[in-house]
C-alpha cells in the first residue's frame, strides 16, 4: 500500500505541469522538427517531403552564417559585460563603504530591466540618431567628432550598437543574482581573512568568486543561451539591417517564415537554434558541474 | 482519507487546467449567443494607419457608421506598414483574418489570395452597380486573379521626384529629362553647398525597392521583366539589372553616410525643411509637404534613361485598397461599401489629401492644384508599374532590398548583389 502511495501521489502532482510543458513546450519541439523536413507556407496548408534539403539549404546560406557569427560576437561581449562587470559591480554594491546608498543603488541599476524591450529600443534609437542623437553629440561637445558615425546605418557598427544596449539592459539583472548570492556568504570567511591581512581586492578574488562559482555559471548558461536566442533587440532597432549585417538567427527565422513565406526552411533554423542552445547548455552544466559541490 | 484527499485535490487541478485550456472556445460560443440575442454584429477591421491623419478618418468613419447601424460593433486594429505587410500574413494563415483589412495590389494581393480566405467580390460588384460603378474601372486590374476580384481599390497613388522650385531656380537648374541631366543637375547643387542633394531614408526597405522598381522598369527590356517577375520563370541574369544597380550605386553616393540610419519619414522632414532639393516620394505625401514647406514644390516622373529598353514614360505606382475575410458578414460587405464611397472618398481627400480611385472623390473644391496635378499625372500615365516589392517574390525583393542596402554602405558590389539574386530566385522554380 505505502509503496503505491509514494508513486501515484506525486505523478498525480506533476500531471497538470507536465500537460503544459508538453503542450506548450515538447509538441511544438517536435513539431517543428518535423516541419523542418517539408516545404510548406502559411497561405497553404498543403506540405510537400523534402527530406534533408532545407539542412543542405542551411550549409550554403550566407546570411545564416553572418548571423552565427553575430550571436557568438553576441554571447562574448554579453559574458564578459554582463556576467563579470555584473559580479564586480555586485561586489562594489555589497562594500561596507556603500552600505547607506546600496539599496537606491541597487534600484537605480534593476530599473531598466524592468522597462519593456521595444521602449529600450525606441529610447536607444534616438540616442543612436545621425541628425540629433545623444551620442553623436556628446562626442561632438567632448571633441571627439571624427568618432561621430550613423551608428545602426553602419554595417560595421550596427550589430555592436545593438549588443551594447542589451548590455545596459540586463545587467541590472545579473547584478541583482550576484548579490544575492554575495549576501548568503558567511561573514566569518571575511572576517578571517581580515584577520589575516587580507585587502579587498584579495577578498574579492580569493572568497567572492569561489563562494559565487555556482551563480557565476548560472548566470553564464543565461547570457550564452539568451544571445542565441536575441530577437527582440536587433528586430527593432535594424532589423537585420543594413543588408543583413546586424543580422541574429533568431531574425533570420522570423523573416524566413513569416516575410518570405518558407516556414520549412525556418523550422531548419529554429532547429539549427535549438540545437547550438541545447549544446552550450549541455558543455556548460557539463563543464561547471552544477550540483556536485552539494 | 489523506490519499484520497491528495487524489482528489490533483484532480481538481487537472481539471482545472483543463478548463483554462478549453475556456477560449467556450467564450466564443456563450458570446456568439449573446450576439444572436442581442443581435450585435462584430466587425474586424484592421488598417495599417496608426498614424494620423488617417487614424482620426478612420476612427471617425468608424463611429458613423456604428452610429447608422446600432447592431454593429467595429473593432479597429491599426500597425504600420513594414509590421502590417509581416502581420496580415500571419493572419491570413489562419482564422482569425479580420473581416476588413487592406491590401496593395499585384502579388502582395495575389499571396493573400491564394490562402483561400478572401471573399470573391465578383457577385457582390455585379450586384451594386450604384457602388462599384464610382471605381475608376482601370484600377480593378491589381485585384483581379483569373477574372475574379477579390478588392476594392480605393487610394491610387505614383512615384516621382519632388523638387524645391526655389533652390532650383537659385542654381539655375532645369527639370532634368534624362538621367544623365538629373546627374549633372545633382552634382551642380552638391557643388552649391548641399552635401546630400538627394537623400532617401534606407532603414525602410521599400523605399530601396520603389527605386529599383523603377530604374529596372526604365532599363530591362519589358519581355524579360515579366518573365523574371514570375517566381517559377525568373532568372534575372539581364545585363539591364547590373546596369541598374549601378545606377542606384551612382544615386546613393550622392545621399552621404546618414541615409542607412534615417528612415522615410526623416528624409520627408529634410526635404520639407529645406535641406534637400530633391528626393524621390509619392503622390500620397503632397499634402504633408505642402502643410510643412514654405517653399513652391513641383514633381518630374523618373528622368529618361538612354538605352533603356522599357517605356520612358511609364509610372510607378500602384492602387490600394480594401479586401474582404471569406467569413465576412453582410454587415462587413456594407462597411466596405461605405468606405469606398464617393462621400467617403470626398471627405478622405480632404482630411488626408491622397488621391484616391472614386470617380468625384477628387475635385478642385476639395483638394489644391498641386495635387490635381498629380491625378492628371497618374490618370495620363502612358504606363503604370506596380511598387517592386509587390511585383516579385518576397524572398528575391528582400535580397534586392537588403542588396540595396549593402550597395549603399559600399560592403557589396553591383554584381555581388545580383548572384544573391540569382540564387535566391532559383530556389523559388
Amino acid at each position: 500500500m505505502s509503496i503505491k502511495r509514494i508513486k501515484i501521489v506525486p505523478i498525480l502532482l506533476l500531471l497538470p505541469s507536465l500537460l503544459f510543458l508538453g503542450i506548450f513546450v515538447y509538441i511544438p519541439l517536435f513539431q517543428n522538427f518535423y516541419n523542418s523536413f517539408f516545404n510548406f507556407s502559411v497561405f497553404s496548408q498543403t506540405k510537400e517531403f523534402v527530406g534533408l534539403t532545407h539542412f543542405k539549404e542551411l550549409f550554403d546560406d550566407k546570411v545564416v552564417v553572418i548571423a552565427l557569427i553575430n550571436n557568438i560576437k553576441y554571447a562574448v561581449i554579453s559574458v564578459v559585460c554582463q556576467v563579470f562587470f555584473a559580479l564586480v559591480l555586485a561586489a562594489i554594491l555589497e562594500d561596507r563603504l556603500l552600505r547607506k546608498f546600496a539599496p537606491a543603488l541597487r534600484v537605480i541599476y534593476f530599473m531598466p530591466v524592468m522597462i519593456s524591450i521595444s521602449v529600450i529600443a525606441l529610447l536607444f534609437s534616438f540616442i543612436y540618431n545621425p541628425q540629433m542623437g545623444l551620442l553623436n553629440s556628446f562626442l561632438e561637445l567632448v571633441g571627439l567628432e571624427q568618432f561621430a558615425k550613423p551608428w545602426l546605418g553602419n554595417a560595421g557598427t550596427a550589430i555592436y550598437a545593438v549588443i551594447a544596449m542589451s548590455q545596459w539592459q540586463s545587467i541590472g539583472f545579473i547584478t541583482m543574482l550576484f548579490i544575492v548570492a554575495i549576501q548568503k556568504i558567511p561573514h566569518e570567511l571575511y572576517e578571517a581573512a581580515e584577520i589575516d591581512g587580507a585587502g579587498k581586492i584579495r577578498k574579492f578574488f580569493s572568497i567572492t568568486i569561489p563562494q559565487v562559482k555556482e551563480t557565476m555559471f548560472v548566470n553564464v548558461l543565461i547570457t550564452v543561451t539568451g544571445s542565441i536566442l536575441v530577437f527582440n533587440e536587433p528586430y527593432i532597432l535594424t532589423n537585420g539591417g543594413p543588408g543583413v549585417s546586424s543580422m541574429a538567427l533568431a531574425v533570420h527565422m522570423y523573416q524566413l517564415g513569416f516575410l518570405k513565406d518558407n516556414m520549412g526552411y525556418a523550422s531548419a533554423v529554429a532547429t539549427l537554434i535549438f540545437l547550438l542552445s541545447a549544446i552550450f547548455a549541455i558543455v556548460q552544466i557539463r563543464v561547471s558541474g552544477t550540483g556536485k559541490d552539494d | 482519507m489523506k490519499k484520497w484527499f491528495v487524489l482528489l485535490f490533483s484532480v481538481a487541478m487537472l481539471s482545472l487546467v483543463l478548463v483554462a485550456c478549453g475556456n477560449k472556445e467556450d467564450d466564443k460560443e456563450s458570446s456568439s449567443k449573446s450576439k444572436d440575442g442581442e443581435d450585435v454584429v462584430e466587425i474586424n477591421f484592421f488598417h495599417r494607419w496608426p498614424n494620423e491623419p488617417r487614424k482620426s478618418f478612420y476612427d471617425e468613419k468608424v463611429k458613423e457608421f456604428e452610429a447608422a447601424h446600432p447592431n454593429v460593433k467595429i473593432n479597429v486594429d491599426s500597425v504600420l506598414n513594414d509590421s502590417y505587410k509581416e502581420k496580415i500574413r500571419v493572419l491570413v494563415s489562419n482564422d482569425a483574418l479580420p473581416d476588413v483589412f487592406t491590401s496593395w495590389s499585384d502579388s502582395f494581393a495575389e499571396n493573400l489570395v491564394s490562402s483561400g480566405r478572401i471573399m470573391d467580390l465578383n457577385n457582390i460588384i455585379a450586384e451594386d452597380k450604384e457602388w462599384s460603378g464610382n471605381v475608376l474601372e482601370s484600377q480593378y486590374g491589381g485585384f483581379t486573379f483569373d477574372g475574379v476580384t477579390y478588392g476594392v481599390p480605393f487610394t491610387v497613388d505614383g512615384k516621382a521626384f519632388f523638387y524645391n522650385k526655389q533652390i532650383f531656380e537659385e542654381n539655375n537648374v532645369a527639370i532634368p529629362q534624362t538621367y544623365d541631366e538629373f546627374i549633372k543637375a545633382l552634382d551642380t547643387l552638391q557643388k552649391a553647398g548641399y552635401e546630400t542633394p538627394l537623400v532617401e531614408g534606407l532603414t525602410n526597405t521599400w523605399a530601396i525597392s520603389h527605386y529599383l522598381g523603377t530604374i529596372f522598369q526604365r532599363v530591362v527590356d519589358p519581355t524579360v521583366l515579366e518573365k523574371d517577375y514570375v517566381a517559377t520563370t525568373g532568372e534575372f541574369t539581364d545585363a539591364g539589372y547590373v546596369k541598374g544597380l549601378e545606377m542606384w550605386k551612382q544615386l546613393t553616393s550622392y545621399m552621404g553616410d546618414v541615409s542607412t540610419a534615417i528612415d522615410h519619414e526623416a528624409a520627408r522632414n529634410m526635404f520639407i525643411a529645406g535641406e534637400v532639393p530633391v528626393l524621390y516620394m509619392q503622390f500620397a505625401e503632397v499634402k504633408m509637404v505642402l502643410d510643412g514647406a514654405k517653399f513652391d514644390f513641383g514633381f518630374f516622373n523618373f528622368p529618361e534613361v538612354a538605352g533603356g529598353k522599357g517605356d520612358q514614360k511609364a509610372l510607378t505606382g500602384a492602387p490600394e485598397g480594401w479586401m474582404l475575410s471569406k467569413n465576412a458578414s453582410p454587415e462587413a460587405v456594407e462597411f466596405l461599401k461605405f468606405l469606398t464611397s464617393a462621400e467617403t472618398a470626398q471627405e478622405f481627400t480632404k482630411t488626408d489629401g491622397q488621391l484616391n480611385a472614386i470617380k468625384g472623390g477628387i475635385t478642385a473644391e476639395n483638394s489644391n492644384p498641386t495635387s490635381l496635378e498629380a491625378y492628371d499625372i497618374i490618370l495620363n500615365a502612358s504606363a503604370t508599374a506596380p511598387w517592386f516589392d509587390n511585383a516579385v517574390d518576397i524572398s528575391v525583393a528582400d535580397v534586392f532590398m537588403r542588396g540595396g542596402q549593402d550597395i549603399a554602405t559600399g560592403v557589396k558590389t553591383p554584381e555581388e548583389v545580383l548572384e544573391d539574386v540569382q540564387q535566391a530566385a532559383k530556389k523559388l522554380h
